[in-house]
């Protein structure tokens, strides 16, 4: 605990002018989509590619020097988009979306690489957007393990509760889940409330 | 239809490196071995588990691990302390192979866990080949 706040301490003693944000979160909670909504706002481009298939992303993704401007302010920040954290990776999951077994063992191993990579990146962010799908229980071990580790590092964090356009999301279940935190809840696809989360990466994350 | 659990007592955890328990569990994991630590890892070996699992992923035999740490949510300063005082770190855990366990979860009152039953009748039916296999040989 008090390793976390000697972190804490020294974090805004030493403030930066970029920050490192990086998005952490389950399998197809909707970190790339919140991604490119980010970089269409002000880069005007999207950086990577979405889909229904699980772990889409397998490498991290790094977009640099994407600046915000807020009524509180304008942020700097590189993006660091991570693959999807899980248990377990099963190729057969992915042949039900139509891949041949080939290309689902291909993607089945290019996943787990990429939740070490993710794992491995903890060491390097300044701060992190835990997303999570409001539609889902948020109450699940990746979770858990997710905000625990970012606690221990002391990294600065806001967890995004993201598909609220959707007709089961429920994102206060998120709210409840980890109240010692703030939750700003978001739909990246459609970029409602994402001003709410541009403010709010301005007051808790820099 | 067997399940095989492996119950370790917090004294034991305690005398074992992160790389020793993390090794221990991915061994009785893939041997289909489902274990309840008294004591439950850290979230850094948690971290560090996820990673070893990954590792060890390969299409035919081994997809991956179910697990879920039973802990108070929200303790108040007072309970924190309290933990301190008694030498608690986190509440159990239970970790199994994912072929086997389709879900664990907290209720208020308890904690369920769901076993895929047609896996579980296939791995005795395995089990009970390599055996007879054994013997023939013999």
């Amino acid at each position: 605990m008090f390793n976390g706040l000697l972190k804490k301490l020294l974090r805004v003693l030493k403030r930066k002018k970029v920050i490192k944000l990086g998005f952490y979160g389950p399998v197809n909670a909707g970190k790339t989509t919140l991604a490119n909504r980010i970089c269409l706002d002000w880069l005007g481009t999207e950086v990577g590619r979405v889909s229904e298939i699980p772990h889409e992303t397998r490498e991290v993704q790094k977009i640099e020097n994407v600046v915000v401007r807020t009524n509180n302010g304008t942020l700097r920040m590189n993006i660091i988009d991570m693959p999807g954290i899980a248990t377990q990776v099963d190729y057969r999951t992915f042949m039900e979306y139509g891949l041949d077994e080939e290309e689902a063992k291909r993607r089945a191993k290019e996943a787990t690489r990429g939740v070490i990579e993710a794992i491995k990146w903890l060491d390097n962010v300044d701060a992190v957007l835990v997303v999570m799908d409001s539609t889902q229980d948020p109450y699940t071990q990746v979770n858990v393990t997710i905000i625990g580790n970012l606690e221990a590092r002391g990294i600065p964090m806001i967890i995004v509760a993201n598909k609220i356009d959707l007709p089961g999301a429920r994102p206060e279940r998120i709210e409840n889940a980890f109240p010692q935190h703030v939750v700003v809840p978001i739909s990246a696809k459609t970029g409602e409330n994402i001003d709410k989360l541009y403010e709010a990466i301005n007051k808790y994350l820099t | 239809m067997e399940i095989k659990m492996h119950f370790i007592p917090a004294e034991v955890l305690a005398g074992m490196r992160t790389v020793d328990k993390i090794n221990m569990i991915i061994d009785s994991i893939k041997k289909n071995i489902i274990v309840v630590l008294e004591e439950g890892l850290t979230p850094q070996e948690e971290a560090e588990l996820i990673e070893a699992t990954m590792r060890e992923i390969d299409a035919e035999n081994f997809h991956g691990i179910e697990f879920f740490r039973v802990d108070k949510r929200n303790k108040s300063l007072r309970e924190k302390l309290a933990d301190k005082i008694a030498g608690r770190k986190s509440g159990f855990m239970i970790v199994g192979p994912t072929r086997m366990i389709e879900e664990i979860k907290k209720e208020t009152n308890y904690v369920v866990m769901l076993a895929r039953v047609d896996e579980l009748c296939r791995i005795n039916a395995q089990n009970a080949e390599e055996s007879m296999t054994k013997e023939q040989k013999k």
